[in-house]
């Protein structure tokens, strides 16, 4: 059975398509040193684009094992001057609390992750929801900010979000998890 | 596993021999009793990341900093783990054999005990570290002595790595003093040590 959105006419494919293409358009003006990843089904195409400017040299792509990995080697990279950007998903946000509790938080490191969000309206997988739509929450009792993007964000302001969102890492000198919901 | 004789080495006899061999380039140094005893051997210096919790990470921050752009400066960046710390972190050799960064030193003082929380046991003893990092692309040393810890170093010096020297340590720790500094300040010293540019060390040629 298809979503529900796609029987009353919106088409889902579509959405997370345009909603990716912004997030890869604010990576491109961010312009990382160092892109960091743990893949995810909703921002494959960002991944891959990811891939493709890596081997143009724009940037290092680097796969990961585990999201507190991720944190220690966006971590590593900012103390020699690099601009790293972590792309995980909000499954291993449990894998990466206490990383970031104990290192870019206290040591003021503006680690940002691009966290892509599942669960609420419109997700598909059961197994999803369990931890999905309690991760804002999660981070928020760890004391990390967080920028919520979703359907209640026009389109057209979710790269200028994402770019403002790296702009608020390096001002509070914090980590900062920007949740990328495509689905919703 | 073949069972080895007890070592003489003591941590703070490795840790010693590594602060000398290594007085400019970044050192990440893991938590609780390598932090402290390194302390008493080196004192609070510029070149060192002092990691006060974040057990496991020192792999993956030492990639990080071997690959950012003021590493550039200096042959090599190492990091100090336990084996304990090590097996935490464990898939971070896989991603470092990947990147295969060649200035990387990870050196692992493996006494087969969690130190800090009063001698546990770890798996290590049961456990081949060199072997496993070897899989995973690394240059290798297993070595049990101070003399053998030098050669070592030389070595991993003069040779492309990524590196992984485990060094097999008694299990003394040292009375040390607690070290309780705001991390802040431990972050922006390292961020600025290696914002500076340093000359480079005199490569140490091989005998």
């Amino acid at each position: 059975m298809p979503p529900l959105t796609t029987a009353l006419g919106v088409d889902s494919r579509e959405v997370v398509a345009l909603r990716a293409d912004q997030v890869a358009r604010a990576i491109e003006h961010v312009a990382p040193t160092h892109v960091l990843w743990i893949p995810s089904s909703t921002l494959k195409s960002v991944i891959d684009l990811v891939e493709a400017r890596a081997r143009d040299g724009a940037w290092i792509s680097l796969p990961l094992t585990r999201e507190e990995e991720g944190i220690g080697i966006a971590s590593g990279l900012l103390f020699g001057g690099a601009r790293p950007l972590l792309i995980i998903q909000d499954n291993g946000i449990g894998n990466a609390i206490t990383a970031l509790t104990t290192l870019p938080q206290p040591y003021h490191l503006p680690v940002v992750m691009l966290v892509s969000q599942r669960g609420g309206l419109n997700e598909y997988n059961s197994m999803i929801h369990g931890l999905g739509e309690r991760v804002e929450g999660i981070l928020h009792a760890a004391g990390i900010r967080t920028f919520l993007l979703d359907e209640r964000v026009p389109v057209d302001r979710w790269a200028t979000s994402i770019v403002g969102a790296c702009e608020h890492a390096e001002m509070t000198h914090r980590p900062v998890a920007v949740l990328l919901n495509l689905l919703y | 596993m073949t069972t080895l004789p007890p070592t003489e080495l003591t941590r703070l006899e490795a840790l010693a021999t590594i602060a000398q061999a290594f007085p400019t380039e970044p050192v990440v140094v893991a938590l609780g009793t390598m932090v402290r005893e390194m302390l008493l051997v080196a004192g609070r210096r510029a070149n060192h990341l002092h990691v006060l919790d974040a057990m496991g990470l020192v792999p993956a921050i030492t990639l990080g900093v071997a690959m950012s752009p003021h590493a550039a400066a200096h042959a090599r960046v190492v990091g100090i783990e336990g084996d304990g710390g090590l097996l935490m972190g464990l898939s971070s050799i896989a991603t470092i054999g990947a990147a295969r960064p060649e200035n990387l030193i990870l050196v692992i003082l493996d006494n087969g005990t969690y130190a800090a929380t009063g001698g546990q046991r770890t798996a290590a003893p049961h456990l081949d570290l060199a072997g496993m990092a070897r899989a995973c692309g690394f240059q290798t040393h297993d070595v049990r002595t101070a003399a053998g810890l030098a050669v070592a170093i030389i070595d991993a010096k003069a040779r492309p790595g990524p590196w992984l020297l485990r060094v097999a340590i008694g299990p003394v720790n040292q009375p040390a003093p607690y070290f309780l500094p705001d991390p802040v300040e431990l972050a922006i010293d390292f961020r600025r040590y290696l914002a500076t540019p340093v000359p480079p060390q005199p490569d140490v040629a091989p005998a």
